[in-house]
């Protein structure tokens, strides 16, 4: 299937199509740009300026989080307000709900495309806008965007993005997991004016809040959200007002043009080449059973990257993405891992990088797709391996490296839906944030952050036992991070945790599930890194729970009361939980860097003495010798993993003959147990290790590896059996050198997909 | 007998002690701290006062009424890691509370960079490794109902096991424990069966809030520090009832105000911060005197920027508190801090090739280039120094010589590659660290809902003054205050002696609206006579005892809490909707013009009682004698200073503060030196001392 880029005859506007952005955007004349700015501005008045607009939009950010007060700005931290020009490149975007920031320029653009004309862009307007095919994450994420005049030329847009408790669709809370398409899901706005004249538009109001089942938290977050312009608004004019117009566009362009520096400087240092990673969604609808594959490349190639998601699943059930969400989605690991050191002004960075995805696919859906899922399964799934491929990239310069991060925890968000009446006798339906918890995957320099919360949503807030039980009517029985739920490798990553509760001051609960990554895990190691735990919800029936209590025996794990256990499926649908019927959810955690079997004994031991790892998994994952004691015997170890590697090696056997070893110095690292040796048409693919040749660099090097297929089981002490909720065949390939046993890559694959190709160097 | 009170605090150098007579005279003295043996610090300093006042140490200490003290000691136990080894005992299932956190790493938005580089953030060390927690069954639910009884036999053994691996602290939080503290306080009991004498820490008793995982942080925090503190309050008080000192020794709190030393050992975690927030406390109380009731205080040092706020006279308070990433709830001066001082260091941005400044600080060692101590990186100090604010002869009272030279090669490194001169490097670094300041009041402030421009600004720290003039400027604030030159030094024992004696009571019950009234009553009741009982124990006379009561309430369903103020603990019916409409105009005045959710049902969260005592206060002594003349011998030689406004260089006056005299006033541009800072003077204000010999800054909007 063509990308987008390869299509000429449709129209990229919005409406069945995704909006794209075109190079040249075509505004109306009657609408006047500010473009006056100065190239040359002094450092110090710069500095104060910037300084301001980073606060104004911190100033907007924390507004928002006063007036609203719902959980989900409170805790989950759903919103992100943003600066930008007039053209709308981004200026400043917040360090809160990361996905937003795909969505906003697009919207932005789309408004200046689409509205300049009628109704017409002026002073005292803003814009409220849903629509993910113009560029809204899903349905629930409600734009408010603010152009700001000077003198009559539209000088800069101030947005924000909020996450609505209910925007209508066929369930409450307007995540649909049984959606058949847009249609059942919640109202879908294109960009409409809401304000007019600095008075909002009562008529539009009503039309927005009337879909909602909970209108009067929609209309108070939509003062939030207002307040929030206001307030940004006001400030910028300040700064007009002191500094002029002039002045403030500088630092606004100067801000970018910094961005676009800092950022080609780091391309400078990376060698040209496409990384490559895969992944899958499962049961995109109740009662689906297949595997979903996602696939994402990303191409360096002087001093433009471009993304990709060939190889990518079509669009299917309740699971998908538009074009922005997978776009935002790219832009949160480009964020934080290419412009975390401009403070997310990603602007720049954006006038270089090219987002080619091919349409009609899950991540890139076509008009009227179901996407009120987006979030926390399409977008989730797109992320999660850009931020690998993107580490991959930036392997090769040791500073860079620094900044590498491996797929963090939650990469598939296991959800729980509940409802009923509350221990106050009221109605109530929400979900569950726990997962937000999540973990931080392992790093090129030490392990990941044990549940550290989610990477995309870098200051979350996970809400106490003691929150979720004054708001629902439940009871937790326990919430506990999960020894070995880290992926295991070199370094480890971040454990994630379970939740385990039942309904307590009321009779019953009634709950959907909603969920992915499951059966296949999605939190994959980098560079031999092995894959953190699956997601798992369990649910015991019947239990003697209650018995327990009335004895004072509490548990801390579902495996200690006695019932009837039941599988949960993916997507079901209003199963009730009694009182005595155990439910649990555990989300997945961080994946691993490098090979375990190069985790230093220190950091196993360290590992042991803080429950970060059972000693099974010392033994068996990283090659550890225990003591009887369970201390690590260092020397045992080293032996012992030596005698592994030989017996790797003698096992498999190598049925492309002995390689040779090069000779000299590597000439570039190129993943931790994978380097390049020589260049141009002699460049050569080579085990770090010991510099065995691993074919020419034109080749794919996993083609000379020694393969190890085995069960997905076998990639984390945590992870069951695919077969319970998919039915293609899934294996957890492994890739090591064939002269020392050094373990390279690995890939979880479904059986029928080739090996993946996941790096092409041009040196 | 002549009586007197005194403060003392001891910081990282020095140890403080002010001492207050009956007519309101103050003494100020200073020894070395001894970290090694603070109590011996403390002895040094009250015996330089007692000289200075012609009394030996046992003379002076048996005529002081009131002793009151702010202690580092779990401050620096904390900064050191040198707590105690610490078990936990929790409800059997949440063992990974404090490990868990609340997600995001335990960062809030002050440490941005943290926040948006990840590889560079971790977890803080664990206060209690998850070998040294134990899970007890027992559950109590969110209506405060026991549904699991204490499973004493498993209590037991988990006490024990924490015994036997050395633990030197045991700290027990259960899950909703502050509506039914009977398993916790039965807990106690048996670990003080089991082993007398152990540290123990509660979470009812210290913070009775809302959310486990901030109350497990707080006792987890408070077992750390609370070996460490007892021992050394312990010491402090034998030593001074041995010098001759015969009241209760009161500690400062961060809540503001003082706590018995009873209090203080088993709560040490509210002897954290109480330094600085002593020093807002001492703002309040002189503030009040010279008849400011909205003040910004505002201290820089070498390496940091504290803001308090004091509006309609009471201190704005924060109820989260952030240490090491651990976040716990209890009611404390609210105190912002940003890394800009003196030491911080100015540096240019690789990729953009802008100026920047801070947040990194050259601290005391090497400290700014011009200390001549091997620092060579442009700092903010040095900045001052080229433009001609500070005197490189008559710095700290000519305690330190400056090093211009070494102060100009480190700032040419900024200036060359800017290609500016060094006069627009150095002026540039101190714009960029005054908005710096300025942008971090503006937000203390407003997040708030006040306006800078209804306060008036205290500078206080070695730094302030020189810098008061811009940001105060740029915040629209028309007085800044340099409080009293031989207090300001030592403004934070000052402001312990001129403390009240206060506990902060709080309960949880959430209650929701329409309100029961007598269960409304029941809790404040009870608040109300625990309040009583502690002050009496502090021999506190009824008539001497102030109880006010405030709820903290928010809109059902909604998270942000606002302080409704009571008027008593005995509501009647007829007093709910006014309830209504002050949550109302509160929640407005906080957090915006239709904030407010109309319709909403209201919830009470948290109910508290600030029981305060009276104590005898300092009087400052105003001046009988105004002059505008000022002192031939005030003047000091002239020297060329650069000012912003004019983008020149001028000759300028410079005065010696301490000959400037009641009813003083000097036109800017002008400096004027103490012998603990330097006050800049920008053309266009006024500084003038006032008859209680402060300095002070009239400023016109900008």
């Amino acid at each position: 299937m063509p990308r987008i880029s390869q299509i000429t005859d449709v129209a990229f506007d919005g409406l069945n199509q995704p909006y794209v952005p075109p190079k040249e955007l075509s505004i109306s004349p009657s609408l006047k740009l500010h473009r006056d700015w100065d190239e040359n501005i002094d450092p110090v008045t710069y500095e104060v300026i910037r300084h301001n607009l980073w606060n104004i939009n911190e100033e907007h950010g924390a507004t928002i989080q006063r007036i609203s007060g719902s959980p989900v700005a409170m805790f989950a931290l759903d919103l992100n307000p943003s600066i930008l020009t007039e053209d709308a490149e981004f200026v400043y975007f917040g360090p809160y709900m990361q996905y937003m920031s795909g969505v906003t320029d697009t919207q932005v653009k789309w408004i200046l495309e689409y509205r300049s004309d009628n109704p017409g862009i002026k002073p005292g307007d803003m814009f409220l806008a849903n629509d993910p095919w113009v560029g809204a994450a899903h349905q629930m994420d409600v734009m408010l965007i603010c152009p700001i005049f000077h003198e009559g030329e539209l000088f800069c847009w101030i947005t924000n993005c909020l996450h609505q408790y209910d925007i209508g669709g066929i369930t409450p809370g307007s995540f649909c997991p049984s959606a058949e398409s847009a249609f059942d899901e919640g109202i879908l706005i294109p960009p409409v004016k809401i304000v007019e004249n600095d008075v909002v538009r009562k008529d539009i109001e009503a039309l927005y809040l009337r879909s909602s089942r909970k209108p009067e938290m929609v209309a108070l977050d939509f003062r939030a959200q207002l307040a929030g312009n206001m307030t940004a608004k006001a400030r910028i004019e300040q700064l007009i007002t002191r500094y002029g117009a002039k002045t403030v566009k500088s630092v606004m362009k100067k801000v970018i043009d910094n961005s676009e520096a800092a950022f080609l400087a780091k391309l400078e240092k990376i060698p040209d080449g496409v990384w490559r990673d895969r992944t899958y969604v499962e049961a995109c609808r109740p009662g689906d059973r297949r595997t979903h594959r996602v696939q994402i490349a990303l191409t360096k190639k002087d001093n433009k990257l471009t993304f990709d998601n060939e190889g990518t699943a079509p669009q299917d059930g309740a699971m998908n993405a538009t074009y922005s969400g997978w776009r935002g989605s790219v832009m949160v690991a480009i964020n934080e891992l290419l412009s975390w050191d401009q403070y997310f002004a990603v602007g720049g960075a954006l006038r270089h990088i090219e987002f080619d995805p091919v349409p009609g696919t899950l991540n890139c859906a076509d008009f009227p797709a179901s996407v009120s899922t987006a979030p926390t399964q399409s977008m989730e799934i797109s992320l999660y391996p850009a931020y690998n491929i993107i580490s991959k990239m930036l392997y090769s310069d040791a500073e860079l490296r620094q900044d590498i991060m491996g797929i963090g925890g939650t990469s598939q968000w296991p959800t729980t839906i509940f409802r009923g009446i509350d221990q106050w006798g009221e109605r109530y339906g929400y979900l569950l944030i726990d997962p937000i918890g999540g973990s931080i995957g392992a790093f090129a320099q030490g392990d990941g952050i044990n549940t550290g919360g989610q990477a995309r949503t870098p200051i979350g807030q996970l809400p106490n036992v003691e929150h979720n039980e004054q708001l629902f009517p439940l009871l937790f029985l326990y919430r506990k991070e999960l020894p070995d739920s880290g992926g295991a490798g070199k370094f480890r990553g971040g454990l994630s945790a379970e939740s385990c509760f039942i309904p307590h001051n009321t009779d019953y609960i009634t709950q959907d599930t909603l969920s992915s990554g499951n059966a296949v895990p999605t939190s994959t190691g980098m560079m031999g890194g092995y894959p953190s735990t699956t997601n798992a919800y369990t649910f015991i029936k019947e239990s003697d729970i209650l018995e327990r209590m009335e004895d004072s025996r509490l548990i801390e794990d579902s495996s200690e009361v006695k019932g009837k256990p039941e599988k949960l499926e993916l997507r079901q649908e209003n199963f009730t939980q009694n009182a005595a019927d155990v439910y649990a959810v555990r989300w997945s955690g961080g994946g691993g860097f490098g090979d375990p079997m190069q985790r230093s004994p220190g950091l196993i031991e360290h590992d042991l003495e803080h429950l970060n790892i059972t000693p099974e998994a010392a033994r068996d994952i990283f090659g550890a010798v225990l003591d009887a004691d369970d201390h690590v015997d260092v020397a045992a170890t080293e032996e012992n993993r030596k005698q592994i590697l030989a017996a790797r090696v003698k096992r498999l056997g190598n049925g492309h003959g002995p390689r040779d070893t090069l000779s000299g110095k590597a000439s570039l690292p190129a993943g931790d147990n994978l380097a390049v040796y020589g260049s141009g048409d002699s460049a050569r693919w080579a085990c770090a290790r010991c510099a065995a040749d691993l074919g020419p660099l034109s080749d794919n090097y996993k083609d000379v590896c020694l393969r190890e297929d085995r069960p997905v089981s076998d990639s984390n002490p945590l992870v069951g059996d695919p077969a319970d909720f998919v039915d293609d065949a899934v294996s957890f390939r492994l890739f090591h050198c064939p002269s020392c046993g050094s373990h390279i890559d690995n890939e979880i694959a479904v059986d029928s997909d080739p090996v993946m190709r996941d790096i092409e160097l041009t040196l | 007998m002549a009586s007197y009170l005194c403060g003392i605090d001891i910081g990282g150098t020095f140890t403080d002690c002010v001492i207050v007579d009956g007519d309101g005279a103050v003494t100020t003295a200073k020894a070395p701290s001894t970290p090694h043996d603070f109590a011996q610090g403390v002895r040094d300093a009250l015996e330089a006062a007692g000289a200075k006042l012609g009394l030996g140490l046992d003379a002076l200490c048996a005529e002081i009424d009131m002793l009151s003290h702010g202690t580092t000691v779990g401050t620096n136990a904390i900064i050191q890691k040198r707590g105690a080894k610490v078990g936990l005992i929790t409800t059997r299932g949440h063992n990974d509370v404090i490990h868990i956190m609340r997600g995001s790493r335990g960062l809030t938005g002050h440490d941005i960079r943290l926040v948006v580089h990840i590889p560079e953030s971790q977890k803080p060390d664990p206060i209690v490794p998850k070998r040294l927690v134990e899970g007890v069954s027992e559950r109590v639910d969110c209506f405060g109902k026991v549904i699991v009884e204490l499973n004493e036999e498993e209590a037991e053994t988990a006490i024990r096991r924490l015994v036997d691996k050395g633990v030197e602290a045991i700290a027990v939080c259960f899950l909703w424990s502050f509506l039914a503290p009977a398993h916790e306080k039965r807990v106690k009991e048996m670990i003080e069966e089991i082993a007398p004498g152990m540290f123990v820490t509660t979470s009812h008793e210290l913070v009775p809030k809302w959310g486990e995982y901030e109350r497990t942080a707080a006792v987890a925090l408070n077992a750390y520090i609370g070996p460490l503190t007892t021992g050394y309050l312990s010491r402090v008080t034998r030593d001074v009832k041995k010098l001759g000192y015969q009241h209760p020794l009161q500690i400062t709190q961060c809540a503001g105000g003082t706590i018995s030393v009873e209090r203080a050992m088993a709560a040490p975690l509210l002897t954290l911060d109480s330094g600085p927030v002593a020093g807002v406390t001492g703002s309040q109380y002189a503030g009040g005197l010279m008849g400011y009731d909205n003040i910004i205080t505002t201290d820089m040092g070498g390496t940091s920027f504290d803001v308090g706020i004091i509006h309609d006279g009471k201190p704005a308070f924060s109820y989260t508190s952030l240490v090491h990433q651990y976040a716990y709830y209890l009611s404390k001066v609210d105190i912002q801090t940003i890394g800009a001082g003196g030491g911080s260091k100015a540096w240019i941005d690789e990729t953009s090739g802008m100026l920047r400044v801070g947040p990194e600080s050259a601290g005391a060692a090497p400290g700014p280039a011009c200390y001549g101590r091997g620092g060579d990186i442009a700092t903010v100090t040095d900045a001052d120094l080229l433009l001609g604010y500070l005197d490189a002869d008559n710095f700290a009272g000519g305690t330190l010589a400056l090093d211009r030279a070494a102060a100009e090669a480190a700032v040419k490194k900024i200036a060359d590659p800017l290609g500016i001169s060094l006069i627009e490097a150095a002026s540039g670094i101190v714009k960029i660290a005054e908005f710096q300041m300025a942008d971090l009041i503006r937000k203390v402030t407003i997040q708030k809902g006040f306006d800078p421009r209804d306060f008036v600004l205290f500078a206080f720290g070695g730094a302030g003054p020189v810098h008061a003039g811009v940001f105060a400027r740029e915040l629209g604030v028309s007085k800044v205050v340099v409080p009293q030159r031989e207090t300001a030094s030592v403004w934070c024992a000052f402001g312990a002696a001129a403390a009240d004696v206060l506990h902060v009571h709080e309960r949880v019950n959430m209650m929701r609206s329409p309100f029961d009234v007598n269960e409304l009553n029941n809790v404040l009741g009870e608040l109300a006579s625990h309040a009583k009982a502690e002050l009496t124990a502090d021999d506190i006379p009824p008539d001497r005892q102030h109880l006010s009561f405030s709820l903290d309430m928010r809109h059902k369903g909604q998270i942000n809490e606002v302080e409704v103020e009571i008027g008593g603990p005995e509501l009647a019916e007829a007093d709910l909707p006014g309830l209504h409409d002050a949550f109302v105009a509160q929640y407005e005045r906080q957090y915006g013009q239709g904030a407010s959710l109309p319709g909403a049902r209201l919830e009470v969260v948290t109910f508290r009682c600030r029981a305060a005592a009276d104590t005898a206060k300092p009087r400052l002594t105003r001046s009988e004698n105004m002059s505008a003349t000022i002192d031939s011998t005030a003047s000091r030689p002239s020297r060329p200073v650069f000012w912003t406004e004019s983008g020149e260089t001028a000759e300028t006056p410079v005065f010696e503060g301490e000959k400037l005299v009641p009813g003083n006033s000097i036109a800017g541009p002008a400096i004027v030196e103490t012998a603990d800072t330097t006050i800049v003077v920008h053309p266009g204000q006024t500084l003038s001392v006032d008859e209680f010999g402060n300095i002070e800054l009239s400023l016109e909007a900008v």
